[in-house]
């Protein structure tokens, strides 16, 4: 396959039947650990109130049927219990949603309950070896879309659900409006425009060793190229279409 | 058009569909569904708009997600009814089954031959039986098989024995079917090995039971709940050889795109082997243990093996056709 293009960021572009293209953003392994980890907590959580209660309710019930009910919940927790959470409203388990992913089929639309109860059952297989989730972190690393193997399988992604807004830092104002001097393509065009907006977020060396990685485009380097970009993306934004009126 | 221009023109736009896409993601009442539709459709608008003209991360972030949710409103799926389920039971499964009828044999193949051979090894070298046992296996069939005084009825007179087991079968057999399901992503290495490691284990359960214990305490025990269990696992067994096959014979498919289609193919299965392997857990909780007639025990689990048989080769058989 040659569709690997490198790419500056992880967003994924899929387009809709509305004739528009809708950008996901991928949830790397790091994340994913953190809500795994925040479940693990809350199945711990769970497991405590079971045993208290199954403690006292043993007193009525009899032990046979305090173990044969742990059983029935242990199955529950061990395959079950992320699969209810990803095919209901939320389409992320607790964990997930406390940092702010959900699971997605690749094309952006919801998850079916069959796909959440596949790419959970398949989940064992990524846990693979002894629980250090091997597997699933190797195939999450050699696809595009970070898809442990159960995503695979399934066709699902899983992506940030809110996109943290963008913290909004003044930045330099552009000299004036210079042309680009060559024609971009989209993505060149897009980079060259979010270095403008991010510019205020770094320090005034970091901008300049930032610019001094396009001084083809700029034709010059240090504070003199970053104005020079800044100028471009200026123009890109505000002055390209309609002959510029304002 | 600069973007504050742009923003202006349609700021009070789009947040009337924020508000609107707001009151249907909380299922509020007063939400006029009907518009969404044409309002999500100027929503796509402004988002190529902004795209194309780059007006910046800021703004085309924001419409961007304001695309996604209302995409995910418009595009929901059903959840699943009993009109579903129902169809599941008396056409999907079966249908799914008989579809895969190449791998249903491939997989009692591979169950029933190790089963067969060590079974009947036991009449003629016990030691290969035992050794697959082991001490603790063999003593635990002396218990529940041991001779009619012993017998696996008596381990469950204490109140609430049943359900334990009940939920103890539940855990480990579904379990168990579902390992058998996930390990066929491995090119179906996981699945042979529970096939067969569970045709020679029981196999040796079998032998052991027939030369050293009560043959028949035994029998009378698993005919029961056999066709349901086994059926189960085997059924299960189809579903990882489906992953795994589809990895290893991709046809002119790209390998992901086959192990979607694959997938997809092998969900019912994986949900039928589930629900058989469930019933089997009742069957085998609640009736297997029952000091009843041999005969009587014998004759419900070849009734079960017969049912089965029915309804795998008859079952929807003409709304399969028609779907």
């Amino acid at each position: 396959m040659s569709a690997y293009e490198a790419k500056v960021d992880t967003l994924q572009a899929v387009e809709l039947a509305e004739g528009v293209e809708i950008r996901l953003r991928m949830a790397g392994p790091l994340l994913r650990l953190a809500a795994y980890l925040i479940d693990l907590c809350i199945k711990t959580g769970i497991w405590i109130v079971v045993f208290l209660v199954m403690m006292v309710a043993g007193v009525a019930l009899g032990d046979k049927v305090t173990a044969g009910l742990l059983a029935l919940i242990g199955f529950f927790m061990e395959w079950l219990y992320p699969t209810l959470f990803e095919a209901g409203r939320w389409s992320a388990t607790p964990g997930k949603r406390a940092v702010g992913l959900k699971v997605v089929q690749v094309t952006g639309s919801p998850i079916t309950v069959g796909q959440a109860f596949l790419r959970n059952i398949l989940r064992w297989i990524d846990a693979m070896p002894f629980f250090t989730y091997g597997f699933g972190m190797a195939s999450c690393l050699a696809t595009r879309r970070f898809q442990r193997l159960g995503d695979l399988a399934a066709g699902t992604v899983v992506i940030y659900d809110r996109q943290p807004a963008l913290p909004v830092v003044a930045a330099p104002p552009p000299i004036g409006a210079v042309p680009l001097p060559v024609g971009l393509t989209a993505d060149e065009t897009r980079t060259l425009v979010l270095f403008r907006e991010r510019a205020g977020l770094w320090s005034a060396g970091r901008r300049e060793e930032i610019a001094d990685q396009a001084e083809v485009l700029s034709g010059a380097r240090g504070a003199a190229g970053v104005a020079r970009l800044m100028a471009m993306a200026h123009w890109v934004q505000e002055k390209r279409q309609g002959g510029g009126k304002r | 058009m600069t973007v504050g221009d742009f923003e202006d023109r349609n700021r009070e736009r789009w947040a009337e569909y924020e508000r609107l896409v707001e009151d249907l993601e909380k299922g509020r009442k007063n939400a006029d569904a009907s518009g969404l539709p044409r309002r999500f459709r100027e929503l796509c608008i402004d988002l190529s708009l902004a795209e194309f003209r780059m007006y910046g991360e800021r703004l085309e972030g924001r419409l961007n997600e304001l695309v996604i949710r209302g995409y995910e409103l418009l595009y929901r799926h059903r959840r699943t009814g009993w009109e579903k389920i129902a169809r599941f039971l008396v056409v999907e499964f079966p249908t799914a089954v008989r579809r895969e009828w190449r791998l249903f044999w491939l997989c009692n193949l591979v169950f029933w031959l190790p089963f067969f051979v060590v079974m009947l090894s036991a009449r003629h070298d016990i030691q290969w039986v035992q050794a697959i046992l082991g001490a603790d296996g063999m003593a635990s069939m002396d218990a529940m098989y041991g001779g009619r005084e012993q017998q696996v009825e008596h381990l469950r007179e204490q109140y609430g024995a049943n359900f334990m087991m009940f939920g103890h079968y539940i855990r480990n057999n579904v379990g168990i079917d579902f390992q058998t399901f996930a390990g066929g992503i491995v090119a179906g290495v996981g699945t042979l090995f529970f096939l067969v490691f569970n045709g020679i284990y029981m196999g040796a359960a079998a032998g052991y039971v027939n030369e050293a214990c009560d043959p028949e305490s035994f029998w009378t025990f698993v005919s029961g709940h056999s066709s349901y269990e086994l059926l189960g696992m085997v059924v299960a067994g189809m579903a990882g050889m489906r992953l795994g096959l589809s990895l290893l014979c991709p046809g002119r498919l790209p390998r992901t795109r086959a192990l979607v289609e694959a997938a997809r193919k092998a969900l019912p299965l994986i949900f039928g082997a589930m629900m058989l392997t469930t019933l089997a857990a009742v069957v085998e909780g609640f009736w297997s243990a029952r000091l009843l007639p041999s005969e009587l025990k014998y004759g419900v689990g070849i009734a079960g093996w017969v049912l089965h048989a029915a309804y795998f080769l008859l079952a929807g058989r003409r709304a399969g056709h028609a779907a």
